[in-house]
């Protein structure tokens, strides 16, 4: 027990010479001269770099009828490149270790990477290697798509992905955001090589594309490295996020897709907040009431705690270029879903008609504002948040003033925020299980 | 990797990426004993104002008895139902009031309930871990609600899912004796008959001080940390502590194979068999032979199962294997192919097996043998960056016995593995006569 002691000791001291890093790091900004925006938060606790490129190539601009080209584009620049071929290229990213991620979702299409930082220089090599150098090569997209086509099809055994679906295919009927990023097995059917090739040439562009990184770099390390490699990289992309269109308001639909299952999965959406809504606060804590916040959540309490309907239900909202989704989604026995459903609607409707307390927004403000050290601890988290603030162009103190701003909402916000957001007639549901009434425990 | 599922009580919405654990990095792992059993352990990390706690609990689904599995997984929703001091629900309402997380996963060899906080209320955290786990409340009503709960969550992640529904089957055809044939969520048939009585007589048998480490990794200082659970956990009453039920697996004397009939959209073949578990000391060399042919098998993008059989042959659209070096008893390593419409199940499991006597005959190259290695070790320093993953690691090894002082050791093992260990492993433990075949057949009209 003394050696422990001493120990301790020794660590205190060695750690007392490190200046408090508790402040919320600040993002450091740099734009290369081809318009890409680079932002960094220095780490320097744990020897790895986290680095994400995100582009303004999301499924949103997929054809019409070819969902998946972005999806199908990432992996197309994940798997192999013009110098190496899938084999070689595997190899040298498994030889130094770098774990290398590509994916595609509504507005963007990302590459990312994690790596030592002593295989840095490779890491980077790599990355900017992936994006820059697209190999094309016929065979094997043939070969990544057949391959999706077939994890397509498996997924469609999935109560859950077949309700967010048909949910996307509700809500925008004719936007690009009415599919999955991935595709299903029709549209991943109709793609052609040129397809990811058109979305390449118009849309992966360094302006407006943002290259965020966290880790054991300083801005210096990592502008020498990047700018003779993305020197020949330049122009801007066709389309860009402020030009998304508008989604058109629907409301009331109700759709169910039969599936073989015990549980029926019960989906409402309506459209919510846009990353640029002006009373973003408040609609996030409305959210956390709601169904965003666990157990400390309405919805959880009422369904889950208070009747035992269900493991899980949630509500949460995917901000945007524009509005993106608004979703509450539960699983329970099939035979008692009308039932929760209700319990949902009530719920809404309760907070709609405006019985929302202060002790209930406290709890909340309390809950995400006590979270906000824990939502930035790892360099991944701190990656999605820059890339999130880049991306979308957000201010760069966003971080810095993120509890001011949750702190600053009055009741009445949050109060009008249900008013906007929870009037249950205003939602569309979504059902994927066994026809109403039929029993099978 | 377990293929094993290991149970939480409820999904959080936000997915965290990266895994595994530590290394160069590591902070030192500071411990204490109490007089009653209680185990202590901490290690510091003041890069945020952030802590993790983890109460690590010596009992899983190997310690239930036939017919009422299940009852271990029972305790992580009713741990949420108050206490003597604690109302229903106000554990999370205080651990959500600090901006804190809270949840709990339950495996066969342990049950652990968690808390993220920042680091100036782990004082407050473990007073209420400690109440809580000696004197629950377990109100006949609450376990009523809750048993309910539990069905939809099987309901959810087994019975409406062909995939987990498969490997739930084929654990138990799998395997003769070992508690890894049971499910933790439990059998639906046994959850229907589970009673409050049931539940009271389990926390009374295995709810004891000397069951329990409790760990905390981040931004605290360990003597604080220890006087803290001295005045809490420290002051719980000591009991007898019995040893845990971990029968010798029987060697299998031939194949076996299982179908399962489901409403499946294409087939699914895994193949299974137990194999050895690390026993530090006793077979190092084994153990993380195993653990870096598993790599080499399945880990990376130059994955051997992938490389061959699906991207060379197209035998499959997916191919997996997976290794749990850290585990009681035994460990049932599988592999498994996700078969697309014109693949047959029968030329994967052909081409998995001429894969594997392949690599058993030749060896890894140098160069898959370094990567391989390379990438096991790169992944512990990522992991460092998780203050989850760091006290998970602590937990596990000292739950399942191995001691989390030992966790250096596992990578200086990894290190030493030789192309000849990969060869002896593979030909040892990975033969198609101790195998467990199963395939997820979709049924004709789905």
């Amino acid at each position: 027990m003394k050696r422990i002691v001493n120990y301790s000791l020794v660590l205190l001291l060695c750690f007392s010479a490190i200046p408090a890093a508790h402040a919320v790091p600040p993002i450091q900004e740099s734009r290369l001269d081809n318009g890409l925006r680079v932002l960094l938060m220095e780490a320097h606790n744990v020897p790895m770099v986290v680095m994400r490129l995100t582009v303004p190539a999301g499924s949103y601009l997929d054809p019409q009828g070819k969902g998946g080209t972005a999806s199908m584009l990432a992996s197309m620049l994940g798997d192999h490149t013009r110098k190496h071929d899938y084999v070689s290229w595997a190899d040298l990213l498994d030889a130094q270790a770098i774990r290398f991620g590509v994916s595609a979702s509504r507005d963007s299409l990302s590459i990312g990477m994690t790596v030592l930082k002593e295989a840095l220089p490779e890491g980077v090599d790599a990355l900017t290697e992936a994006a820059l150098m697209p190999g094309w090569n016929g065979k094997r997209f043939t070969i990544l798509k057949t391959d999706a086509i077939s994890a397509a099809r498996k997924s469609m055994e999935e109560p859950g992905i077949r309700a967010a679906q048909l949910t996307a295919r509700t809500l925008y009927p004719h936007h690009g955001y009415g599919h999955r990023s991935g595709g299903d097995v029709d549209s991943l059917g109709r793609l052609k090589l040129a397809d990811l090739q058109s979305l390449y040439h118009h849309q992966f562009k360094p302006r407006g594309a943002v290259l965020a990184i966290s880790g054991d770099v300083t801005m210096k390390e990592v502008l020498k490295q990047i700018q003779p490699l993305l020197a020949g990289w330049k122009g801007a992309p066709e389309k860009v996020l402020k030009d998304t269109a508008k989604p058109e308001i629907v409301r009331g639909q109700k759709h169910h897709v039969l599936m073989p299952t015990r549980q029926m999965t019960v989906q409402l959406s309506r459209l919510g907040p846009s990353r640029y809504a002006p009373d973003f606060f408040a609609d996030m804590l409305l959210n956390h009431i709601l169904g965003g916040g666990g157990f400390a959540s309405r919805l959880m309490n009422e369904v889950r705690e208070k009747r035992g309907l269900v493991y899980g239900v949630y509500s949460y909202f995917s901000p945007l270029a524009v509005s993106g989704p608004f979703v509450v989604t539960l699983q329970t026995r099939a035979d008692q879903a009308e039932q929760a459903l209700k319990v949902v609607q009530d719920v809404m409707r309760n907070m709609y008609d405006g019985h929302i307390s202060q002790k209930q927004l406290a709890a909340a403000k309390a809950n995400l504002t006590g979270s906000f050290a824990h939502r930035m601890d790892s360099n991944a988290k701190r990656v999605g948040l820059m890339s999130m603030i880049g991306f979308y162009e957000l201010p760069l103190d966003y971080l810095q003033v993120w509890k001011k701003r949750i702190n600053a909402v009055k009741l009445n916000d949050v109060k009008d925020a249900a008013a906007r957001f929870l009037n249950p007639e205003g939602w569309n549901t979504v059902q994927a299980g066994p026809q109403q009434g039929k029993k099978k425990t | 990797m377990r293929l094993l599922l290991i149970l939480s009580l409820f999904i959080p919405l936000a997915t965290q990426s990266y895994a595994s654990e530590n290394l160069p990095t590591s902070g030192k792992l500071q411990q204490a004993v109490f007089n009653n059993g209680v185990k202590l352990i901490v290690e510091e990390d003041h890069s945020a104002p952030v802590a993790m706690v983890q109460i690590w609990l010596k009992v899983g689904g190997r310690d239930e008895v036939p017919g009422k599995t299940g009852l271990a997984h029972v305790f992580e929703h009713m741990m949420f139902k108050g206490s003597k001091k604690l109302a229903p629900g106000e554990y999370s309402r205080r651990i959500a009031a600090m901006g804190g997380n809270d949840n709990a996963f339950t495996s066969h060899d342990y049950t652990a309930y968690f808390e993220t906080v920042p680091s100036d209320r782990v004082d407050e955290v473990l007073s209420m871990e400690a109440e809580r786990f000696g004197h629950l409340r377990l109100a006949a009503d609450d376990f009523a609600k809750e048993i309910r709960v539990i069905m939809e969550e099987r309901r959810m992640r087994t019975d409406d899912d062909p995939n987990s529904r498969m490997f739930e089957e084929l654990s138990s055809v799998a395997l003769r004796l070992s508690p890894y044939r049971d499910p933790v969520i439990g059998w639906m048939q046994d959850l229907k008959h589970l009673s409050i009585a049931d539940v009271r007589a389990f926390y009374k048998a295995h709810y004891i001080p000397g069951s329990a480490t409790v760990v905390v990794v981040g931004d605290v200082d360990f003597e604080h940390v220890k006087r803290t659970v001295k005045h809490t956990f420290g002051r719980l009453k000591k009991r007898p502590v019995a040893a845990r039920f971990n029968p010798v697996e029987p060697e299998p004397i031939g194949p076996k194979r299982m179908v399962a009939l489901l409403p499946a959209q294409l087939p699914m073949l895994a193949i299974t068999m137990p194999v050895p578990v690390w026993h530090p000391g006793k077979n190092d060399a084994e153990a993380a032979a195993m653990a870096v042919a598993t790599e080499i098998l399945a880990g990376g993008r130059s994955a051997i199962l992938n490389r061959e059989i699906v991207d060379k042959q197209r035998k499959a659209f997916a191919a997996a294997a997976g290794y749990d070096a850290f585990g009681m008893g035994i460990d049932l390593w599988f592999a498994y192919g996700m078969l697309g419409p014109k693949q047959t199940p029968e030329a994967f499991e052909k081409a998995f097996w001429a894969t594997i006597n392949h690599l058993k005959k030749t060896g890894p190259d140098k160069a898959q043998l370094a990567a391989a290695k390379r990438r096991m070790i790169a992944d512990e320093v990522f992991a460092q960056d998780s203050l989850y993953l760091r006290a998970k690691e602590i937990g596990i090894l000292e739950t399942i016995g191995i001691g989390a002082d030992k966790r250096d050791i596992w990578l200086a093992t990894i290190r030493k593995v030789t192309a000849k260990d990969i060869k002896q492993v593979l030909k040892r433990w990975i033969r198609q006569e101790r195998s467990t075949t199963g395939l997820l057949q979709p049924e004709a009209h789905s």
